[in-house]
């Protein structure tokens, strides 16, 4: 066969024979590309697969209100994480599926299992069934660990002041195991506020670990007042910070608690005159009662019901005070989730008509804005709306 | 209810451009996307108070309101162009030597001669001559890609032979420098200027790929784009366009379906008839236009009896390319209180770009050429005001990262990390201490947002074999064609116009 115009052209090219036939050898002498192998799923299995298939093998009580879950792989293999990060799981629950997610408090030196701890709350969905129906031997999916609240070497002080509040200890218990099991150089000062000794997680075990390594300090901060305890007291203020953290200026600070708590550690560092860019906030879920956020439209109580068109098809119901993410999931959407936060974007939808009311802290980009994406995890129908996932 | 004019498989750059203009000559059309958000490349992502772009440094293609290049025009017919706050970049770029000089590349053909030969007095004549010749292998290559585009089929053995003895007559830059590298054109013109050719040779180091193997073709045409079309930015990221395209493929007609992944083409009698998505929904459409890679597209989406086997040989010659390892810095003040003052910077540490190439299959950053750019310097509202957002990094394969341990990943991103703040302290004193969020992507993070083997981040590789007159498009079966950098000139602009054209192709023949 002769040579298509193309190659003839490209032959009176200064080197033109050259590379026309070096691509005729290589294409009769190079392996096939087209194996069917997807290269990057089988690189990513072991440092990002896209689910995790867990299988819940103990169960143990932790503190007078929280159970620990350890979970191992089905597949016997679980990925490197960063102490602080959050694991997504995924449960059915009377033939809702939905998702939370939990911090890893296991240590990532060790990765036979991750353990999260599940604290008992006010009208918990899914921490009454984790805490009264989950068993060993339940298979769970989870997402890959994922999450930004962790130490990040290049530009976080090697000095650490953790503020934690109730469950808001696990991710620095992952931390704190990992620092002292590895015998990493960081110093790290934890400040733990909860309503009473009784209340704290993993008390004797930070204890512990404070008495064995000189580069942890711990101080339970207790608030209850007729509580019995002769440490710290009262709530993680800027007093007591400087006064047991002294060198907080040197320090990057982490604050991981309940909403209202991590508000207010903030002021407290800004009063100290900590620079914004030494405060690291872990995310926080859906408010308790967002009725009471500011902003929250006076005239409805939270218990109206709206309808929310999905795709211009179908139409489900909605109460004003339940996250759009939850009335889908409710209704038997599936959704795509990952943080449940505000932050990681995956519960996206775009509002096409109709009002929501947006949850402090979430992050939208630009365009989201401009075209008039929300995520649905932190969004409230205030009226009838429309929405395309 | 599942038949479609045409099936878009990807709403990357290529597939949302695809998708629009299919729409928008009123044909039916499905977009698909496994992501939440659409843009591939294109997209941003939120950390703390900022909002990082992924990849965009510098729009080409637009040109002005006034005398609109392609791009702007494809915008227009689109309805976004007003939809969207387009900011003209008025320098090229600055190249930062090793021993802490620097040029600063005006976006003027006459500005920027001038100011080179300033620079360069014994150089002057060169500079000339180098420009002259650039503008006329543009001017050729562009005369004759029009005339081809008049043709049609293959001529006679006579008339063939007649145009290869006046090809060279008709085209004599074109065909002088069509297939030379970077490094050979250079060095014809600027024998002995090391720091001159490092300061007109600065897209091998965005491309990366070794001069010496880097079409100067991609190089001239980059020039000169930049030059007439002039490099835009836009507010509020490449994420804001690409949402715009989505937002206007839909106005027009076009259903778009993100968080759902294509898993398999729907293949029969050895034609591209449908697809299947990942929760096992069939579609059916007369065209599928992959905005994929081949590899993903023949390899992966096709039962392997399937895929023709003229796709196997026509891919063989073809190698996967160079992916990145950037950081995204949020620094707490205005980028004037560091000293960085230009948008777009090449940083070397020697003067031997060549030899600093072969870093790029290392794992760690060594001498390779340091990208920085400062979103701030050309938008002020790109972040909270007294602050600043500057993305630095350099090119690498992705080989190296895919061998490292899991265990060692984390320790080795921060590395990785370390170094480059390194770098830019070394730059900019005081910068360390100003950062307030950062984040490193490395080879293996953009191997899971694009799922594009070793994290390839422009495709195939852009050497001379495998780019320009050689790029992987045409499709080997009936009903399927490919927009994508994998198969064109790769970046936002060229991605666009192309996917454009192959839709309006597509368009014709559904």
């Amino acid at each position: 066969m002769g040579k298509s115009i193309k190659e003839t052209l490209l032959g009176t090219l200064v080197h033109g024979e050259e590379i026309l036939n070096e691509i005729k050898v290589l294409r009769e002498t190079s392996p096939d590309q087209l194996t069917g192998e997807d290269q990057a799923a089988a690189v990513l299995k072991y440092h990002h697969p896209k689910i995790l298939h867990l299988v819940l093998t103990d169960i143990y009580e932790e503190g007078t209100n929280g159970k620990v879950f350890r979970f191992s792989s089905k597949t016997g293999y679980l990925p490197p994480f960063e102490a602080g990060q959050y694991l997504n799981i995924f449960t059915e629950i009377d033939g809702v599926r939905t998702s939370r997610p939990y911090s890893i408090c296991s240590s990532p030196r060790q990765r036979a299992y991750y353990e999260i701890t599940v604290a008992r709350a006010v009208q918990g969905f899914v921490s009454d069934y984790m805490l009264d129906r989950a068993k060993v031997g339940d298979e769970f999916e989870a997402s890959c660990p994922a999450g930004v609240f962790h130490y990040q070497p290049v530009f976080h002080s090697p000095k650490m002041l953790m503020l934690a509040g109730g469950s808001g200890i696990t991710p620095f218990l992952s931390m704190v195991r990992e620092v002292t099991q590895a015998g990493l150089e960081r110093d790290m000062v934890l400040l733990y506020g909860c309503r009473n000794k009784d209340a704290a997680f993993f008390h004797e075990e930070l204890t512990r670990m404070s008495e064995n390594f000189e580069n942890f300090r711990y101080y339970l901060v207790v608030s209850d007042e007729d509580a019995v305890w002769d440490g710290a007291r009262g709530f993680i203020t800027a007093e007591l910070i400087r006064e047991l953290a002294p060198d907080y200026a040197e320090r990057t600070a982490y604050i991981c608690g309940p909403e209202i708590m991590n508000a207010f550690c903030v002021t407290q560092l800004e009063e100290l005159g900590v620079p914004h860019k030494n405060i690291r906030r872990e995310m926080f879920g859906a408010a308790k009662d967002i009725t009471k956020e500011a902003g929250w439209p006076e005239q409805l109580t939270g218990n109206e019901v709206f309808k929310v068109t999905v795709n211009g098809e179908r139409v489900i119901e909605a109460r004003a005070n339940e996250t759009l993410l939850c009335a889908l999931e409710r209704s038997g959407v599936r959704m795509n989730v990952c943080c449940r936060c505000g932050e990681c974007s995956l519960c996206r939808v775009q509002l096409v008509s109709g009002k929501v009311f947006l949850s402090k802290g979430m992050m939208l980009r630009k365009a989201d804005e401009k075209y008039g994406y929300i995520h649905s995890c932190k969004s409230y129908p205030i009226s009838d709306i429309s929405i395309q996932l | 209810m599942n038949h479609y004019d045409v099936i878009v498989i990807g709403a990357g750059n290529g597939g949302l451009a695809a998708a629009a203009t299919l729409a928008e000559k009123g044909k039916k059309t499905i977009l698909f996307e496994k992501h939440n958000i659409p843009g591939g490349c294109g997209t941003s992502f939120r950390r703390g108070r900022f909002e990082f772009e992924v990849a965009l440094h510098q729009l080409s293609h637009m040109g002005t309101p006034e005398k609109p290049g392609p791009l702007r025009e494809q915008f227009r017919r689109y309805g976004i162009e007003k939809e969207i706050e387009w900011i003209q970049i008025e320098e090229l770029y600055r190249v930062n030597f090793p021993d802490g000089t620097g040029i600063s590349i005006p976006v003027d053909r006459a500005k920027c001669i001038a100011f080179l030969q300033k620079e360069f007095p014994a150089e002057k004549e060169s500079i000339q001559r180098y420009f002259d010749t650039l503008y006329r292998f543009v001017e050729e290559a562009a005369a004759f890609s029009a005339k081809s585009a008049q043709s049609t089929g293959e001529p006679g053995d006579v008339k063939k032979f007649f145009m290869k003895k006046g090809f060279p007559k008709m085209y004599p830059t074109l065909a002088n420098y069509g297939l030379k590298s970077s490094h050979e054109v250079l060095e014809e013109f600027f024998p002995n200027n090391k720091k001159l050719q490092l300061a007109l040779n600065v897209y091998w180091c965005f491309m990366g790929m070794t001069p010496e193997r880097f079409p100067w073709s991609i190089l001239a045409k980059c020039t000169y784009i930049y030059m007439e079309d002039k490099p835009y930015y836009l507010r509020g990221t490449s994420m804001m366009m690409n949402q715009a395209i989505l937002e206007a493929a839909k106005r027009m007609g076009c259903v778009a379906q993100m968080n759902c992944g294509i898993d398999k083409i729907l293949v029969e009698n050895g034609k591209a008839v449908g697809v299947r998505d990942e929760f096992g929904n069939e579609y059916r459409a007369k065209k599928i236009i992959s905005n994929i890679s081949p590899i993903a597209t023949y390899g992966a989406l096709m039962d392997p009896k399937d895929v023709p086997e003229a796709a196997r040989a026509y891919l063989k010659p073809y190698t996967v390319g160079i992916s990145a390892l950037t950081c995204f810095i949020g620094l707490d003040c205005p980028p004037e209180e560091i000293g960085f003052n230009t948008s777009f910077t090449l940083n070397y540490e020697s003067l031997d770009a060549i030899a600093d190439c072969k870093d790029a299959y290392k794992l760690l950053p060594e001498n390779d050429p340091l990208i920085a750019t400062c979103y701030t310097v050309d938008d002020r509202q790109v972040s909270p005001e007294g602050t600043s957002i500057i993305t630095a990094g350099t090119l690498k394969y992705g080989e190296a990262w895919e061998k490292l341990p899991p265990e060692q990943y984390y320790e080795m991103k921060y590395e990785a990390g370390r170094r480059i703040v390194a770098r830019l302290e070394k730059m900019y004193p005081g910068f360390t201490s100003h950062i307030e969020e950062m984040e490193v992507a490395t080879p293996l993070t953009h191997m899971r947002y694009l799922n594009h083997p070793h994290g390839a981040i422009y495709g195939y590789e852009q050497d001379l074999r495998q780019s320009v007159f050689f790029f992987p498009s045409e499709s080997k079966m009936e009903g399927l064609e490919f927009a994508s950098g994998w198969v064109n000139a790769c970046g936002f602009g060229p991605n666009y116009t192309y996917a454009d054209t192959v839709a309006t192709r597509v368009a014709e023949e559904v």
